[in-house]
């Protein structure tokens, strides 16, 4: 009698804790995941195929919405705001969501603990190229030339406080080198910018150029600690010695503040299913998107190691500004 | 591979069923467009956007261009039968159109208008394919400098050649312009002008301005008028005659080339190359006194530049990613909306999308052509549906379309205010396409101009260093010195030739 009390007991408090009733009926009908760049942009791109990757297993449909502008804070919002029942997920674009909350000027309504990192799906690492024909044939050549005539040297982004713009003020921190800082609104600008020779240098990441990389574009480094796969031939900024000029593009699936763990919990099984099957590498690879399965204690760590990274960063970039 | 290799590549898709199906939907609805009066080709292109959200991308734009060129067609027939624009740039015409009409020639009239905007615009077609590769790679030599210098010309354009309005045009530039600031600081990312409203952030909505200004606001003025009383004519024989299409060889050939040319400068707008094509035909004819009474010849030069200008300015959308006119600029949020940015690396990123696009301009000329010509009969008897039911109609239609661009209710507001303002505007004689244009073009010369700024490190010389940006800006300055020094003759010219 006293045992199958306590188990009762516990059966009864495990509901008080986990809630299965919505666990079990959760998901009940389609999930939105919002997108907070435009469609046909890398984020967007790697969305739509965990998106339908994802939902063979979810059993409901899960729609990418795009909620692009202002580099994301408008999509940001969004995801802060909804109801945290599960049914609006978001992709958490790092560091370009932690540099929004720490500039004051952008009068941000969330912070980055208003979001619970659920599962990452992509690591873009950044990626520093020159022009095809210019003089710069390693990126040592580059930052002596730029720390012999500082701020001669133009540098491009795509966007102020993107991780570009970041990865250049680590390079200048860690080289000594001054550039003088272009933001360019987006990729296909920096392209022209580059090639049309009007900047010397990019602050790039790996999926949007790889493929031109060879005679019209010159890789100088990968900032990351190992070689990128896509570019096997260009070396990392860790083999060249600059350890801490490490930065990339990091973009994984969350959830608004309040979300029940145990449909997070769920959310995390269906669509980490989804990122390690094959047909998401196969995908991905053709893409140039190289994938990063993390989640749990590994996701909340790095999650909160790029807030102080980021925070570093952004505070140098808004005493310069 | 070269041009026309990958154009043929471009038939091969462009003429499949399923392409084909939406170069066909668009030609009819744009066609309907043109033929409604109020609704002209911005308002039409931009109401229609969430039609195709669910096509690929292709898809999508294959069936907005051919909207937006067959609202170019459409407009004529009304102008024709009841002596209104359908659109802005058919207002020339009417002159000798709705003439042609009440000698009961109405058939040859939209005979001869379908043919020259036929042969306009696979003309233009065939000159946008030699030009639009090598432009853009010409393109990469353009810095940011070179666009913003490009831009700063083109606005100038506009209030230069707005005519008798051109302090109005000013006025309306400028206004453009400040609404163009609302939204985050392009370059330090601070919120400006959004009052705290989050939905301000990214910027005013440019298609619900769009829709509201151009849309809502004319039918609020078509609501107030009288409706035009529809010329009853026989439209069995819209075949010109052989003296007719004889008389026309030299109109529609020289309103090839002025559309074409003028397609190519962002500014102009589409009513400039029809004007001065009809103009040219007065000056080389032999019998001016005609124009106005009915000559054929100014019903096809106007009509045939009009649709060269239309295929033309795909040019610079395609090769630079600048929008001249309010209609492309549409297009190109559509293009934006589906993942793809217009400009120099357009040809070599997505070869297949964009040579199936140019294909598709042919196919739709030539749909046009059919639709137009036998079916003429039946476009015409949608001018007798009662102008209460249509303008109920194409209202829900506005705030389902501003709504379903971005699930937003915010944006309903934004067309419905701006309806309202594009309707006060319009009762003031205030020209509405120069706040358009610079509202779109706003945001890009503000951005390059900054970009530059950071290039030269602060240095506005760096635009007397760079010679193409030097000769583009000589443009403003010599609209500026035309204004200041002759306004009074060029404004005699034109009441001269058009009255």
């Amino acid at each position: 009698m006293l045992i199958r009390r306590r188990t009762l007991l516990a059966a009864s408090a495990a509901t008080a804790i986990a809630s299965p009733a919505m666990a079990q009926n959760y998901p009940r009908r389609a999930v939105q995941l919002i997108v907070a760049f435009p469609a046909g942009g890398s984020t967007d791109v790697g969305a739509r195929i965990l998106a339908g990757l994802a939902e063979k297993d979810f059993g409901q449909p899960i729609t990418v919405v795009n909620k692009g502008g202002a580099g994301g804070q408008i999509g940001f919002t969004e995801i802060a705001r909804a109801r945290p029942d599960g049914y609006t997920l978001g992709f958490l674009n790092l560091p370009g969501m932690n540099t929004i909350t720490l500039d004051p000027e952008r009068k941000a309504v969330f912070t980055i603990d208003s979001f619970i990192p659920i599962v990452n799906q992509v690591l873009d690492p950044g990626f520093i190229w020159v022009k095809g024909d210019s003089p710069y044939k390693t990126l040592a050549e580059l930052t002596d030339a730029a720390k012999k005539n500082p701020g001669k040297i133009s540098a491009c982004t795509t966007g102020i406080l993107s991780d570009d713009h970041l990865a250049i003020l680590m390079v200048q921190e860690a080289t000594g080198a001054e550039f003088r800082i272009v933001h360019f609104d987006g990729g296909a600008q920096q392209l022209t910018g580059v090639l049309g020779g009007h900047v010397d240098v990019a602050f790039d990441n790996v999926g949007s150029v790889f493929k031109r990389v060879g005679t019209e574009i010159r890789g100088l480094a990968v900032t990351d600690v190992v070689r990128s796969k896509f570019l096997p031939q260009v070396p990392c900024t860790k083999e060249l010695g600059l350890i801490t000029v490490i930065s990339s593009s990091t973009r994984g699936v969350g959830a608004p503040k309040g979300t029940p763990a145990d449909i997070c919990k769920a959310v995390e099984t269906a669509f980490l299913k989804a990122i390690n099957s094959t047909e998401m590498k196969e995908k991905m690879d053709a893409v140039g998107l190289a994938l990063k399965p993390m989640v749990g204690a590994e996701y909340a760590k790095y999650y909160a190691d790029l807030q102080a990274q980021a925070k570093k960063y952004t505070e140098w970039a808004l005493k310069m500004r | 591979m070269d041009s026309l290799g990958h154009l043929l590549q471009g038939f091969a898709a462009a003429l499949s069923w399923y392409y084909l199906a939406y170069a066909l939907a668009g030609c009819v609805l744009g066609t309907l467009i043109g033929v409604l009066p109020g609704l002209g080709p911005a308002a039409g292109t931009a109401i229609l956007i969430p039609l195709t959200f669910n096509l690929d991308a292709t898809g999508a734009i294959i069936m907005l261009s051919a909207i937006y060129y067959g609202a170019m067609y459409g407009g004529t027939i009304t102008s024709v039968l009841i002596n209104v624009p359908g659109e802005a740039a058919s207002v020339v015409t009417c002159i000798d159109g709705h003439a042609m009409a009440r000698q009961g020639r109405a058939g040859s009239a939209l005979g001869i208008a379908a043919i020259g905007s036929f042969v306009g615009g696979v003309l233009a077609t065939v000159a946008l394919v030699v030009v639009a590769m090598p432009l853009a790679t010409l393109a990469l030599k353009f810095g940011p400098a070179e666009f913003f210098a490009l831009m700063v010309a083109g606005l100038c354009l506009v209030v230069g050649l707005a005519g008798k309005n051109i302090v109005a045009a000013l006025l309306m530039t400028v206004i453009g312009l400040l609404f163009a600031m609302i939204g985050l600081d392009p370059v330090r990312g601070a919120p400006r002008f959004t009052f705290g409203v989050e939905e301000l952030y990214d910027g005013i909505g440019f298609v619900p301005v769009v829709m509201g200004l151009f849309g809502v606001a004319e039918l609020l003025l078509a609501a107030e008028k009288r409706q035009a009383r529809m010329i009853e004519a026989e439209l069995k024989n819209w075949m010109p005659t052989r003296q007719e299409m004889r008389d026309c060889v030299g109109p529609i050939g020289r309103g090839t080339v002025v559309g074409f040319v003028l397609g190519l400068i962002p500014g102009v707008g589409a009513i400039v190359p029809t004007f001065m094509a009809y103009v040219i035909e007065k000056r080389v004819s032999k019998t001016p006194e005609r124009f106005g009474k009915g000559a054929i010849e100014g019903v096809a030069s106007a009509e045939t530049a009009n649709n060269a200008y239309a295929n033309a300015a795909m040019v610079p959308l395609l090769a630079l990613g600048i929008p001249s006119s309010p209609t492309i600029a549409v297009l190109m949020g559509a293009f934006i909306i589906n993942g793809i940015t217009p400009g120099p690396f357009l040809f070599q990123e997505q070869p297949a999308l964009v040579w199936t696009v140019i294909a598709s301009f042919f196919v739709g000329n030539a749909l046009l052509l059919i639709l137009n010509l036998p079916l003429v009969g039946l476009w015409a008897k949608l001018l007798k549906i009662p102008f209460s039911y249509m303008c109920t109609g194409v209202l829900i239609f506005c705030v389902v379309g501003a709504y379903g661009l971005k699930q937003s209710l915010f944006d309903v507001w934004v067309m419905l205010g701006f309806g309202i303002i594009g309707y006060l505007l319009r009762k003031l004689d205030f020209p509405i396409a120069p706040a358009i244009l610079a509202l779109i073009l706003g945001p890009m010369m503000e951005k390059s101009l900054r970009t530059t700024l950071e290039i030269s490190g602060g240095s506005f010389a760096i635009f007397l260093d760079r010679p193409v940006a030097l000769a583009l800006l000589t443009i403003p300055v010599i609209v500026i010195a035309f204004l200041l020094f002759k306004p009074r003759s060029l404004d005699k010219l034109r009441e001269s030739d058009v009255d």
